[in-house]
């Protein structure tokens, strides 16, 4: 059974003209790392919003296609149902917090459900030991950090212990360190916990570290899926949709094209450094200095 | 702005440990007994009582002396002002024209300050001891419904984040040379739309984002729920509520079955 | 070795921040002491992470906040004798979160307000208003509602509200935040035609891409003081203070700083630079 399996999706937005979704065929398989990379507009989030039910049973447009998440069908469970099986994060930390402390915050979504209390306690425990937050029960979210407030909205929706988690731009209103705590949050909790993960990105940089897989998307479908190394082998292709390629992905094309070559490809600075001695200025010698 | 948010101190007096549902009743007691007793020394002695209370919370200095501050200049306002607009009885002090000042309209004047001392001193005992999430929690265990509770309780987590929401929009229209104590009244109103109309917005927006958020964590989807954090009853808090009543009853009884002016 | 021309002339000094302390709550700084001074035409980019004071010292440069102590000198007037309305006619800021800004029927109404708080009228104000518009791109919008519009759009509209009011220096607050490629290159390329113009321009920001791609000039914050004040070459050269300063140094400066032990020395700021580095050798700097 696929995490998530859409068929020929096609979405409108209530009162808008362009379809945020045209076509899109997409399936996921459990325990996959998936980053969605693409710019606004693309229909990345509108993928996040259906994974959980929010559209259609929230928000109103033109649905067509199929949607299934671990078997069901999104048209026809509902968002209370779904919530059990898929978490949803939300790119700003403010709107998604609303409790008056974090353990509240993280015990809200069990609670709902009328989970037994000592299930709920010992869930919170758990959810805010994942993210890194342990400790942090009494405090209260108006007073976190950038990073430290995603964290929370991260460990709020483990706490329906969820098989899945959809992450729409978390990073956005993020300074460096907060980007950097969120995705060692976010790598654990694959490496550790084998959660399946659906990452909505507009900038490469970051997430192609650990995905098992990148998706480009541009205007409603997807322009490539595959690899990290693949999908990024190409600074023009992102460009036009809209994404700002990876510094080293354009250093590894420039490289290619001096030197005649196509399979250049870097996804990080060990192997830019290797592959520039290699291949520059030690040709022909015998490993590294 | 921030006094009325600000009001809890942490800390660790018999009154932070009183169960809040007990506070809550205190504070309702206590006014209802402020109308009970119509003499003024009794007053006087329930404001003194209220005012030892006041000073065992050991809020901060600044807030507690904020606090009595109001409450002081309250009974002063009242206690000068009735005798103008109550003006019967005997012995007259000072007549002249409309202004006719007598002696017992005085003492009504000042056992009406007292009382009203007494209703306003009451809250600061409550706000100072409680926290935000303590007190709604109590309403929700004494019978609010839940999603009144909720609401509540965004609405105290939202306040902070709200003024400093216009903090920043003020600023920006600021650096846009917007003059907020300069110009006529058409002028100003205009002002405070450029503050009102992103204010609006941006609650609207969040808003629904929040909608999204609550129904991601399944709110809503049962009737039934659990609660994670309980208040318990001590002895200590029944007795405190057994001495609370006692406070009211005992007049009442004084009053109704004994004759005794109260 | 020929002598430099004296290049810290006081008449060009726009704005100077002298020792200026600053705590919003009366018990942690937010600005320990800082010195800054700006010149006619500059390029700065103020780094630094959340809680480095980089948004109290650009706020200090307006009026909007007023040092503790120290002081701050706009055109050689003190800002504690000056208002904001009134610095406004010279120092212009544009708000990271446009929907606190925004509030007209029209995206008109809305570029033009500006202006027509600080007096301009007429043609004079209506020239102004039509090259805002133009300079980011807007004159198609210009009769549309803006609350309608994409936040690429809506940014656009509050960062030519402020361009509107003609003013020398422009302090710019993460003005790329939610902008995607095209959008942040056109964004980018209309404020290098502003400092073109010979406006001094004031980018806070923590993202180094831009930085090392468009800034002459960086000052490093961190923890309420100023650490590093230099071209970008020179602040990129110490990755060990940038990242204790809570900044990512961009992955090319990285890997320049790594090919250095293989005796390529120099430093990259974009993948141009650090293909020339490679190829050529020894020696890179150009």
């Amino acid at each position: 059974m696929r995490a998530l399996e859409m068929r020929d999706v096609k979405f409108r937005y209530k009162g808008s003209e362009k379809r945020a979704l045209d076509g899109v065929t997409l399936d996921v398989e459990q325990g996959e790392f998936v980053t969605i990379l693409g710019a606004n507009g693309s229909g990345k989030s509108t993928i996040c919003l259906l994974s959980n039910g929010l559209i259609p049973h929230a928000i109103s447009g033109d649905l067509e296609g199929t949607v299934e998440v671990f078997g069901k069908d999104v048209r026809t469970v509902s968002v209370a149902d779904l919530s059990t099986k898929v978490g949803v994060v939300f790119q700003e930390p403010e709107s998604q917090l609303f409790c008056m402390s974090v353990e509240e915050e993280v015990a809200f979504g069990p609670e709902n459900l009328a989970v037994p209390r000592d299930e709920i306690i010992k869930r919170v425990e758990w959810a805010l030991d994942l993210v890194d937050l342990k400790g942090f029960n009494d405090r209260s979210p108006f007073n976190l950090s950038g990073g430290q407030k995603q964290r929370v909205a991260i460990a709020a929706a483990l706490s329906m212990k969820p098989d899945m988690l959809l992450l729409d731009e978390p990073a956005y209103a993020l300074d460096p360190v907060g980007r950097i705590e969120l995705y060692s949050v976010l790598r654990s909790l694959k490496e550790k916990y084998g959660l399946t993960v659906v990452l909505a990105e507009r900038d490469a940089e970051d997430a192609v570290a650990f995905s098992d897989r990148l998706v480009l998307m541009k205007d409603g479908v997807i322009v490539r899926s595959g690899l990290p190394r693949e999908v990024l082998r190409d600074p023009h292709v992102l460009r036009s949709a809209g994404v700002a390629p990876p510094q080293l992905t354009e250093l590894a094309s420039m490289m290619n094209s001096r030197l005649r070559t196509t399979d250049l490809s870097f996804l990080n600075v060990d192997e830019a450094e290797i592959a520039i001695v290699r291949n520059v200025l030690n040709p022909g010698g015998v490993g590294r200095p | 702005m921030t006094g009325f948010t600000d009001l809890y101190t942490e800390g660790d007096t018999f009154l932070h440990r009183m169960d809040p549902r007990v506070k809550i009743a205190a504070v309702v007691l206590l006014s209802f007994l402020a109308f009970v007793l119509t003499e003024l020394r009794y007053l006087i002695i329930l404001l003194a009582f209220i005012f030892l209370l006041l000073l065992m919370a050991r809020a901060r200095l600044t807030k507690t002396v904020f606090a009595l501050k109001f409450v002081l200049r309250l009974m002063l306002l009242i206690a000068i002002l009735w005798p103008f607009f109550d003006r019967s009885g005997t012995p007259v002090i000072v007549s002249m024209g409309p202004i006719n000042i007598t002696e017992p309209a005085i003492w009504r004047g000042a056992t009406s300050a007292v009382r009203v001392g007494c209703l306003a001193a009451v809250w600061y005992i409550l706000m100072f001891t409680t926290s935000q999430r303590d007190l709604v929690l109590a309403l929700v265990r004494m019978g609010l419904r839940f999603d009144y509770g909720l609401t509540v309780a965004i609405t105290l987590r939202f306040f902070p984040t709200f003024v400093s929401i216009i903090d920043s929009i003020t600023d920006a229209q600021k650096a846009r040379g917007l003059e907020f104590e300069r110009g006529n009244i058409v002028k100003r109103s205009r002002n405070y739309v450029a503050v009102l109309v992103p204010a609006i917005v941006t609650a609207l927006r969040t808003s629904d984002a929040l909608s999204l958020a609550l129904q991601s964590r399944a709110y809503g989807a049962r009737t039934d729920r659990t609660y994670v954090r309980e208040l318990h009853m001590r002895a200590t808090d029944y007795a405190a509520l057994a001495i609370f009543v006692a406070l009211l009853v005992v007049p009442l009884a004084a009053r109704h079955v004994f004759s005794v002016s109260v | 070795m020929i002598p430099r021309p004296d290049s810290s002339s006081h008449d060009e000094r726009i704005i100077s921040v002298n020792g200026v302390k600053f705590s919003y709550d009366g018990c942690v700084p937010a600005l320990a002491g800082v010195t800054l001074n700006l010149k006619r035409g500059e390029y700065v980019a103020i780094v630094g992470g959340n809680g480095s004071g980089k948004t109290t010292l650009a706020k200090m440069l307006n009026g909007l906040l007023k040092p503790a102590s120290g002081t701050v000198t706009v055109r050689g007037k003190s800002t504690l004798d000056q208002s904001v309305a009134e610095l406004a006619r010279y120092v212009g800021y544009a708000f990271q979160n446009p929907d606190h800004q925004l509030f007209c029927s029209t995206v008109d109404d809305e570029v033009r307000f500006g202006p027509h708080n600080l007096g301009y009228k007429g043609d004079d104000l209506s020239k102004k208003v039509g090259r805002a518009l133009e300079t980011m791109r807007l004159t198609q919008l210009k009769d549309k509602p803006p609350l309608s519009l994409t936040l690429g759009q809506r940014r656009r509209i509050s960062i030519a509200s402020v361009i509107a009011m003609d003013s020398e220096v422009l302090i710019f607050d993460e003005p790329t935040t939610g902008l995607d490629t095209q959008e942040t290159d056109d964004l980018m390329s209309s404020i290098e035609g502003l400092n073109r113009e010979g406006r001094t321009i004031v980018l806070i920001t923590h993202d180094m891409r831009l930085v090392a791609k468009h800034a002459k000039r960086v000052v490093v914050m961190s923890r309420g003081r100023i650490v590093l004040d230099t071209d970008p070459r020179g602040a990129f050269s110490d990755l060990d203070l940038l990242r204790a300063s809570s900044m990512l140094p961009p992955p090319v400066v990285i890997l320049a700083q790594r090919l250095k032990k293989y005796g390529l020395s120099g430093e990259a700021l974009s993948p141009e630079e650090l293909l020339y580095l490679v190829f050529r050798g020894k020696g890179g700097i150009r």
